[in-house]
């Protein structure tokens, strides 16, 4: 839309009716506004209702004490003063801590994966969709799947010890560390797929010629991914990272779920689960609710600096 | 025009909010037809008995139609939960009786005077009445009697050169057992560790060496401690269990339904700790194995001279209450009393093989499988069970403290102290209610 700010070409007359710009722009910019607005509210309405709605009950439910699903009282903040004193809870903090620190693993797997296939390495076609494959199976029944592939005697297991790796053959999901990474493995399996058509739309942005010319100029793979698309795929990489840090803390419940159940002991005990099992299994609402709270913030703070850059990367103007 | 647009957007709305208003269909008093009465369970006995359940009842109830919604057991407490919290849903639900049913107590209406004539021919109820106590407040109706025994196999008991006859009496007659029957190449105990079952079988089977009734009840009440050297000493035996080789080694990554039950049915152990109703009972083992291969006995007692040592920790199985906010609170009641009749214990017997509570069930009617038949010599003697006394806390710490235990990575003591944090964590003990 633009406004005409040309001088009138006549002289104004007495009896020239006053300017035609001056007066529709005032109804014409409100019909647009109301126009705007009808189309954004639905959004709004759905993001007010099922987002922060629920946000703000989950705020009000951490200041109350409950017993069972009975009534409930005031309760200050007893429940944020109990989790520093719950070995559980820190326990589980410290578990998405670790699970946090395999974010590098998210981001670059499915990137190379994504620029292989781009690439159109031999059997591209053919791996662009296998990878994605995985992503549209419901993740409990990934779960129950790799319970029987990582069991003792599971076909892991067999396949290492059929190649002469016994010693690699291990209780996948009963140690205190591999049961966490084991699970984590099963997500990143599980959701790669994801991240690499999220770089594939990504690197269709890229101008062929661009990589052509790195190609030409003797830039091997790495050289080519790291000199050249990644800077370039930048905002790809910082939403694939906004979503991973996030993702990979409430992405796990399903797995967790079908996989260990938080154990053995608390060795795969993330807040998400805790939250699930102070909630409905020690129907503790208001603990779980401070617990999911804890999360929010813990989830939003590692997300603020991705997020910080993505907007940076989106209002920057072009040179 | 816009008064007649008006005029017509009203109309519209009140014909929609009438027809709202019948489909919802509702009070007793204001049912033109029969009332559809709304049950949550997770159908304990299977789907065929619950469909006899609803064809029976249906029969003899013409003005009450059952809408039976049904969920798988472990994920019931996170559909059962969002319906108590917001007040609204099913008329009738169902909880395990003890804790589990207290701690949703306020979702259920009381009985009052009416639990003591409709529950009038159970052997028992008192699981649905708080603190164990028929005069305290109860809040639904039992239909099924439900336990922990030691299923075993007797082709396996055999081949590691036991008598199937005469299975471990004594813990240490089971340790014996237990060492001879690795040595056969199999397992001697079928567990699974994660879940909280074995929590609430196998503590109480333990517990009845130690702890008295009293003891029991302090244990619902959160007035036991446990570093009480009765309860270190209950931990010490569990952890015994798996410290000492005799389940497989997987047990702490493996659920006890249906993992663990999957090892003995496929007859690759010795033994399995589960229930004598519902879900895995003598008849599914029995159809796995075969009746005749299949033996049934009490937990071997470590101390013989306990007071409960050769009782039988026995609980209602599933209690049905109507819920607080139905508005059909007249047929729940009518439902949930015929889930205590005769009738419905005698389809209970015939078509979920379960161990019926009520007392006027037609013994002609009763299994005649062997293990059927010990396991009614078994229950002759009950005392009260100790599983059912754990808050969600406690049984969950007791889950993963023995899955520690079992890696090697805690001590008795310190699975002490993490059930004593768990017991004051625990909402409903903590507050005393």
């Amino acid at each position: 839309m633009s406004i005409s700010t040309a001088p009138a070409a006549e002289p104004a007359v007495a009896t020239t009716p006053p300017s035609p710009v001056r007066r529709s722009r005032r109804p014409r910019h409100a019909r647009e506004w109301w126009f705007g607005a009808l189309l954004v509210l639905p959004a709004m309405a759905l993001a007010v209702t099922f987002k922060l709605v629920p946000l703000i009950r989950g705020v009000i439910t951490s200041f109350e004490s409950s017993s069972g699903f009975g009534d409930s009282s005031f309760a200050g903040f007893d429940n944020y003063t109990r989790m520093f004193d719950d070995p559980v809870v820190l326990a589980s903090f410290r578990n998405a801590l670790l699970v946090v620190a395999t974010l590098p693993v998210w981001i670059v797997v499915p990137l190379v994966l994504a620029v292989l296939i781009h690439q159109r390495a031999p059997g591209w076609k053919f791996f662009r969709a296998v990878y994605f494959v995985p992503y549209t199976i419901a993740p409990i029944v990934v779960g129950i799947m790799f319970r029987q592939i990582l069991s003792p005697d599971g076909p892991i297991n067999a396949l290492l010890r059929s190649v002469g790796l016994e010693p690699l053959a291990m209780e996948w999901l009963n140690g205190q560390n591999s049961a966490l990474f084991s699970l984590v493995a099963v997500a990143l399996w599980s959701f790669f797929g994801l991240g690499v058509m999220t770089y594939l739309a990504g690197l269709a942005t890229i101008p062929e010629e661009v990589l052509e010319a790195a190609y030409l100029d003797g830039a091997g793979f790495w050289r080519r991914l790291f000199a050249v698309v990644v800077p370039m795929l930048r905002p790809t990489v910082a939403y694939w990272s906004v979503l991973c840090a996030s993702g990979v803390l409430i992405w796990l419940f399903p797995l967790i779920y079908a996989l260990t159940q938080g154990g053995p002991g608390n060795a795969t005990m993330l807040p998400e689960y805790l939250v699930f099992l102070t909630t409905f299994q020690f129907l503790d609402r208001g603990y779980g609710s401070a617990i999911g709270i804890a999360l929010f913030v813990f989830v939003a703070v590692l997300s603020i600096f991705s997020v910080r850059h993505m907007f940076k990367e989106g209002t920057r103007k072009p040179r | 025009m816009f008064r007649r647009r008006l005029t017509g957007v009203l109309a519209a709305g009140v014909a929609t909010a009438a027809l709202l208003a019948g489909c919802g269909g509702g009070s007793d008093a204001a049912a033109d037809g029969p009332v559809t009465l709304k049950v949550l369970t997770w159908e304990p006995g299977g789907t065929e008995y619950w469909q006899q359940v609803k064809t029976a009842f249906e029969a003899s109830h013409q003005d009450i139609k059952l809408e039976l919604q049904s969920v798988p057991f472990d994920k019931y407490p996170e559909v059962q939960g969002p319906y108590i919290t917001s007040q609204s849903g099913p008329d009738v639900m169902a909880n395990n009786a003890g804790l589990e049913l207290f701690d949703r107590r306020g979702a259920y209406t009381p009985l009052g005077d009416k639990a003591a004539e409709i529950n009038k021919d159970l052997v028992t109820y008192s699981g649905a009445c708080e603190e164990f106590d028929t005069s305290k407040p109860c809040y639904g109706v039992p239909f099924s009697y439900q336990g922990n025994v030691l299923y075993y196999n007797k082709d396996v008991l055999t081949e590691a050169g036991l008598d199937p006859e005469n299975p471990p009496a004594t813990w240490d007659d089971f340790g014996a057992a237990c060492e001879a029957v690795k040595n056969a190449g199999k397992t001697c105990l079928a567990l699974g560790l994660s879940g909280t079952f074995p929590a609430y079988w196998d503590f109480p089977e333990i517990a009845r060496n130690y702890l008295t009734e009293d003891d029991i009840r302090g244990l619902l009440n959160g007035t036991l401690s446990w570093k009480d050297p009765k309860l270190v000493q209950v931990l010490e035996k569990l952890a015994e269990i798996t410290t000492k080789g005799w389940t497989n080694k997987n047990a702490p990554s493996i659920t006890m339904l249906p993992d663990g039950a999957d090892i003995f049915q496929r007859g690759d152990a010795a033994f399995a700790g589960t229930i004598i109703s519902d879900a895995v009972n003598w008849e599914a083992f029995g159809k796995a194995l075969g009746d005749d291969k299949l033996g049934v006995t009490r937990w071997p007692t470590i101390n013989p001279s306990a007071p409960l040592a050769g009782k039988f920790s026995g609980i209602e199985g599933a209690v049905y209450g109507v819920t607080k906010w139905s508005e059909k609170k007249d047929a729940g009641l009518k439902f949930i009393s015929w889930l205590a009749g005769k009738e419905n214990g005698e389809l209970w017997v015939k078509y979920a093989k379960g161990q019926p509570l009520n007392k006027n069930v037609d013994p002609a009617l009763l299994p005649s499988s062997p293990a059927f038949k010990k396991i009614q010599e078994l229950i002759a003697e009950p005392t009260l069970h100790a599983g059912v006394m754990l808050s969600g806390p406690e049984a969950d710490a007791l889950a993963r403290g023995w899955q520690q235990i079992t890696l090697g990575q805690l001590t008795v003591d310190k699975w002490a102290e993490q059930m004593q944090q768990a017991l004051e964590r625990s909402p409903t003990k903590k507050q005393g209610n």
